[in-house]
């Protein structure tokens, strides 16, 4: 073995990974060269002195208030509301939510995008419009149902279907018929389930 | 089971400043000797440490508990040492007057128990030899070495440490002990 390689191995000894046979090796070396032995004694003097020098003994030691210093300094910690965690926590219910939201925001944009009087329904002949006004007029009977949106409704006559008035008043003569039902949306809520309930059935029946 | 360190990140994430502090007496001395042994400056090295903590702090969120919380703590102060080191003038050398030396920090006026004043000499003359000589290595070496002799950390720790392959660790360990051994060497004859 020549001299520098045995220097490799003495290092890898020092470091406690030279395997057994390397050992065998290095020791048989170390026996027949007496420089690769002083240079190996010196090597392990130096190793330990490396560790000797550098054990806690030593005096400087950091400021007894750097805890307290590091404490002040740090920024505040971040806090987060219990809503944001609970969204953080249930994500898909989280979707869910904003999704319904975005729904009702846009039927909301609509109902509140629509100014003007509407009336619906499948027999309009028969019935007068007088500015905001829809009239039934007495004697005359409208079939299937009918629908005002954001006017009044004043039924005299006869009306062979469901009533409808949404955001407007509906007023019934004594002489007033209605062979089906009489509903009054004022609200936005139940102007959405009006709504959905109408996509619903035209889907339905396409 | 987490390890203490583990549980006191989960606290200090949760908000609990107590558990930081914890963290902070756990480590402070330990990286505070590192930065200390690297910069030879008492001050720079204090400021190495509040920022190490700054930045645990700040990037606790992102620890992750699968890696030894010491490694990453000792990386980010190890960093933040060797930043400060190539910031220096270029002409800092071996030859450079080395402001904060142990005597100056009262060191040398500390007798040690049992020890008589020879041996205390020698002790601290060996110790200043080892210290100067490990100062005026470049920054590889000396990480390495202070890493290795100083922290006592394995050879795969600091390999983990510096993100380097344990080949090139081992190397520069070999370079800067065969380095010593000629520096005490010399101070030997």
């Amino acid at each position: 073995m020549e001299c520098k390689q045995a220097v490799s191995l003495m290092h890898d000894y020092l470091d406690g990974d030279l395997l057994s046979e390397q050992a065998n090796e290095l020791k048989s070396h170390l026996e027949a060269c007496p420089d690769c032995r002083a240079a190996f004694r010196r090597l392990e003097e130096t190793e330990m002195m490396l560790f000797a020098a550098n054990r806690k003994s030593e005096s400087v030691a950091v400021s007894e208030d750097m805890t307290d210093r590091i404490m002040s300094f740090l920024p505040q910690p971040k806090k987060h509301s219990p809503a944001w965690s609970w969204v953080r926590r249930h994500p898909a219910l989280t979707a869910a939510a904003a999704f319904i939201l975005i729904m009702l925001g846009t039927s909301i944009g609509f109902w509140n995008a629509d100014t003007q009087l509407v009336v619906r329904g499948s027999d309009l002949n028969r019935v007068q419009v007088e500015g905001n006004t829809v009239i039934v007029p007495e004697g005359t009977i409208v079939s299937g149902d009918l629908t005002v949106e954001r006017g009044e409704l004043k039924i005299y006559g006869d009306v062979e279907g469901n009533v409808t008035v949404i955001d407007g008043s509906a007023y019934q003569a004594s002489t007033a018929h209605v062979a089906g039902q009489v509903k009054d949306i004022n609200q936005a809520f139940d102007w959405v389930w009006y709504k959905l309930s109408n996509i619903v059935s035209e889907v339905a029946y396409r | 089971m987490d390890n203490l360190e583990t549980r006191l990140v989960k606290l200090a994430l949760k908000g609990d400043q107590r558990a930081f502090a914890e963290i902070v007496d756990l480590y402070k001395d330990r990286i505070f000797h590192l930065a200390y042994r690297m910069l030879s400056n008492r001050h720079e090295a204090e400021d190495v440490v509040q920022e190490t903590f700054l930045r645990v702090y700040r990037n606790l969120d992102r620890y992750d508990p699968g890696q030894k919380f010491s490694t990453w703590i000792y990386r980010i102060g190890t960093n933040l040492s060797i930043d400060r080191l190539r910031k220096r003038k270029p002409t800092y050398s071996l030859d450079a007057e080395i402001g904060d030396q142990d005597g100056a920090d009262g060191y040398a006026l500390i007798p040690g128990d049992n020890r008589t004043p020879e041996t205390e000499y020698m002790i601290s003359e060996t110790r200043t030899t080892i210290h100067e000589a490990i100062d005026g290595l470049p920054p590889k070496y000396k990480t390495v070495m202070i890493l290795r002799y100083l922290q006592e950390l394995s050879l795969q720790e600091i390999s983990d440490v510096l993100d380097m392959p344990v080949t090139t660790i081992k190397t520069r360990v070999h370079r800067g002990r065969e380095f010593l051994r000629k520096k005490l060497e010399s101070q030997q004859h």
